[in-house]
């Protein structure tokens, strides 16, 4: 099976001062591979790297070397782009607008028609509560409405492939779930999920596949069961254990 | 390009959605009117002095609205961090200055028709004379004017670090070379070497923004510009808008985003 | 969390502490504003007030050549004085201003070439009643400086001689008057408005006379050459009003002080003159 989401060799460096001398190596050498209808955990701690591959992914930041793939097609193209959802970690969407400018604005950049835009939008305000505030300007939005924004114009384009940045991360317990209940429709559509995050119990309850990311090293890639068995405990302690962290337990 | 005119489309609707171009037309207009209201020696038939009232504060109010705009929209997308959604489409960075560029100028461009209108009107209210084509001559250099300005505030905006530094820096720029561009080579005569050769290389350089501002021609009832001339000053105009944005490009393409 | 009546209270107290300060600064303003004077540009600008002034006139300037006017890179080529603005129709010549004013000249390069066609780049003067629109600049350039007398005799010149307001031209001149009482000049334009507006000889007498007396008081103190042609201008409006009103010696006797104050620009023109009106006022008697 072709994977839809493909890292070979990928290794990122930033390089600072006037000389640019000693550079910081955020990836080193990662390979990964994702496939169609699988929903991915990218767990790891801070400063693993997590963020740097997606911006690699989305085309923010160039590789250093090696190369990235969305759908086969390298993600120097913009075109490999067309088929995603991106939900950032945080993001204050443009204030002066409604959700349905937003989004209106976005399915414009995606080509989409008129009459299905109109249908698009109606089916994602439902899917995000967001039905009732459609006309109010997204600076009167709280944080999990605006994250749910978030999500709204992520899946404007009728992604195949939704890319995570800590979709819960800020928000409160209702609104964890609310994410997580939509992640868990979505694939149920089967659509492929890609995200990050630091919260390992949402990501045993959510993700077929993990990848846990250390120092910029992929350290281990596996379904979540495999894992479990393999290590004879739960997420949490095979995460710790995967990062070198000593329990004292 | 329709990629290009979305983002406009969004630039336009943050300036008819920001208080700056009503407070700015409202000050105007209240100025003008007030000037207007003042009679000199009885004689309601003056009314250059208001023509020129009206369209110095046209300008002022469009640099600053241009300046304005075109400022805070790059470093704004980062700071909010809207960028990174935007760029996580098929949207290219060259899409997004494009886009940001034609935003606020056809934005300008909305403001300028209110301005010229209520100029029009004040001028034809007094002397019932209504020079449209003279107008529409003003109107459009002052936009082509505007293009360049703009260009040039969106290249500032992505090397100076702060939008403000890049508004004070711009606004210098653009209304020393409005007084001074014309004079540049007056200028350099005077000068001993090498800082003759220096100032006539800024001459050729820079973009010559006042031949965009025609306001003699309008407030003193001056023959219609040559409109070969004036075609002339709007491919001008478009050379340098093409360079800034060039340029502008040129950065932007190599500047990492860290989301 | 504190009652809102405390809010109320706070708010009162900052209300009368306003107030307060309001009654106490208000004397401290009205002293303020009589030591400066009641105009109100005069208080905010200073002394820089005759900087501003001199801008505004030569903003007039500027509208009467219709936009074409020097630069402050080609200050050679601005006119000297007023006369060009405002004078008698021998003084008022506009192609002798428009060879005095040719600072454009040759253009050196390509951008000065093609930026001349968004420039106003041909001289003449205003005219057929457009010169009202000088008035609002002299207007402003009088208030911001009520001594710069010129302000008062360019305005008062055009209101009487092309836009048919003696009345308005009357009002200006006495405005400048009342803050400079021994101008010659402005006296002269009055006399000009009675004598040739209100066709009122005896009071235009009256006040070229007092001109001629103000002009004595300033011998010595003044370039004898300007003396001199405001001695010749006054006593021709003298001797031309004595002519009209049959007094043929009287306007003999005019004419031949112009003489004698050596301020004619043609004495042999003026001594045929004196002959003529001499023998005329011979056969009369």
């Amino acid at each position: 099976m072709e994977p839809i989401l493909k890292l070979e060799d990928l290794r990122v460096e930033f390089r600072s001062g006037a000389l640019r001398h000693n550079p910081k190596v955020a990836l080193r050498g990662l390979n990964l591979e994702v496939y169609r209808g699988e929903i991915f955990g990218f767990i790891g701690p801070n400063g693993a790297g997590k963020t740097t591959t997606i911006n690699v992914l989305l085309g923010f930041v160039a590789p250093t070397a090696g190369n990235a793939y969305l759908f086969g097609v390298n993600v120097r193209e913009p075109i490999a782009r067309q088929r995603i959802g991106y939900l950032p970690e945080l993001t204050y969407y443009y204030k002066f607008l409604t959700v349905e400018e937003l989004l209106r604005f976005y399915a414009r950049i995606f080509g989409i028609p008129r009459r299905e835009t109109d249908r698009r939008i109606d089916q994602l305000l439902r899917l995000v509560e967001l039905e009732q505030v459609r006309n109010r300007p997204i600076k009167t939005y709280s944080k999990g409405m605006q994250q749910r924004v978030g999500l709204a114009q992520a899946l404007i384009n009728d992604p195949e492939l939704l890319i995570l940045d800590e979709p819960t991360s800020g928000l409160d317990p209702i609104g964890r779930m609310k994410v997580r209940e939509i992640i868990q429709r979505l694939k149920n559509e089967g659509k492929t999920v890609f995200f990050s995050s630091h919260e390992l119990g949402e990501v045993e309850t959510v993700c077929d596949r993990v990848g846990i990311l250390h120092e910029g090293e992929l350290r281990t890639v596996g379904r979540v069961s495999d894992l479990k068995a393999q290590f004879q405990t739960d997420l949490e302690r095979i995460f710790l254990k995967i990062i070198g962290y000593q329990l004292n337990t | 390009m329709n990629k290009i005119l979305a983002i406009a489309g969004v630039v336009i609707k943050e300036l008819y959605r920001r208080k700056d171009f009503y407070v700015l037309f409202v000050l105007t207009a209240l100025i003008t009117l007030v000037m207007g209201s003042a009679t000199f020696f009885n004689d309601p038939k003056i009314v250059r002095y208001l023509v020129e009232v009206c369209l110095l504060l046209i300008w002022v109010s469009a640099i600053a609205i241009a300046i304005g705009t075109a400022a805070r929209q790059i470093p704004a997308e980062c700071e909010s961090r809207t960028i990174f959604p935007l760029l996580a489409k098929p949207v290219t960075r060259a899409h997004v200055i494009l886009g940001k560029f034609l935003g606020c100028w056809f934005a300008c461009g909305i403001a300028l028709v209110a301005f010229y209108a209520f100029a029009a009107i004040v001028r034809g209210s007094r002397e019932a004379y209504w020079p449209m084509l003279h107008y529409f001559q003003a109107s459009w250099l002052h936009w082509m004017g505007l293009a360049v300005m703009i260009a040039m505030v969106i290249l500032g905006s992505l090397i100076f670090s702060a939008p403000s530094a890049n508004a004070t820096i711009c606004e210098i720029i653009i209304v020393g070379i409005l007084l001074l561009g014309g004079h540049l080579d007056t200028v350099a005569l005077r000068q001993p070497p090498p800082l003759d050769l220096i100032t006539y290389t800024i001459y050729f350089f820079i973009p010559h923004l006042e031949w965009f501002d025609v306001r003699d021609i309008l407030v003193h009832d001056q023959p219609l510009i040559k409109w070969w001339a004036v075609l002339g000053a709007t491919a001008y105009a478009a050379a340098y808008t093409a360079t800034f944005l060039f340029l502008a490009w040129l950065i932007f393409r190599r500047k990492p985003l860290n989301a | 969390m504190r009652s809102p009546r405390v809010h109320y209270l706070i708010l009162l107290l900052l209300v009368v502490i306003n107030f307060t300060l309001a009654t106490v600064l208000d004397i401290a303003a009205q002293a303020w504003t009589r030591r400066g004077g009641t105009d109100l540009l005069a208080i905010l600008l200073g002394d820089a007030r005759r900087i501003f002034s001199a801008h505004f006139f030569i903003k007039a300037d500027v509208y009467f050549h219709a936009g074409y006017y020097p630069s402050i890179f080609d200050l050679t080529a601005r006119p000297k004085d007023s006369s060009h603005m405002a004078g008698d129709n021998h003084a008022h010549d506009e192609e002798k201003c428009g060879k005095a004013m040719q600072f454009l000249g040759r253009p050196t390069d390509w951008i000065e070439r093609f930026g001349r066609n968004f420039a106003v780049t041909e001289h003449k003067h205003l005219n057929s009643g457009k010169e009202r629109e000088i008035l609002p600049w002299l207007r402003i350039s009088a208030s911001l400086d009520p001594h710069r007398i010129e302000t008062y005799t360019v305005a008062a010149f055009w209101l009487r001689r092309t836009l048919g307001k003696p009345e308005q031209a009357e009002a200006f001149l006495r405005e400048g008057l009342r803050a400079n009482p021994d101008s010659y000049e402005l006296l002269h334009e009055l006399g000009c408005v009675y004598y040739e507006n209100y066709k009122d000889a005896a009071r235009a007498r009256n006040i070229w006379r007092l001109a001629l007396e103000k002009l004595e008081l300033q011998r010595g103190k003044k370039d004898e050459d300007e003396l001199a042609k405001y001695y010749h201008d006054i006593l021709l409006r003298l001797a031309r009003l004595e002519e009209d009103q049959g007094n043929y010696a009287l306007a003999a006797d005019y004419l031949e002080e112009i003489i004698e104050r050596n301020a004619a620009p043609n004495p042999d023109l003026l001594r045929t003159q004196i002959t003529e009106l001499r023998e005329k006022a011979s056969t009369r008697h």
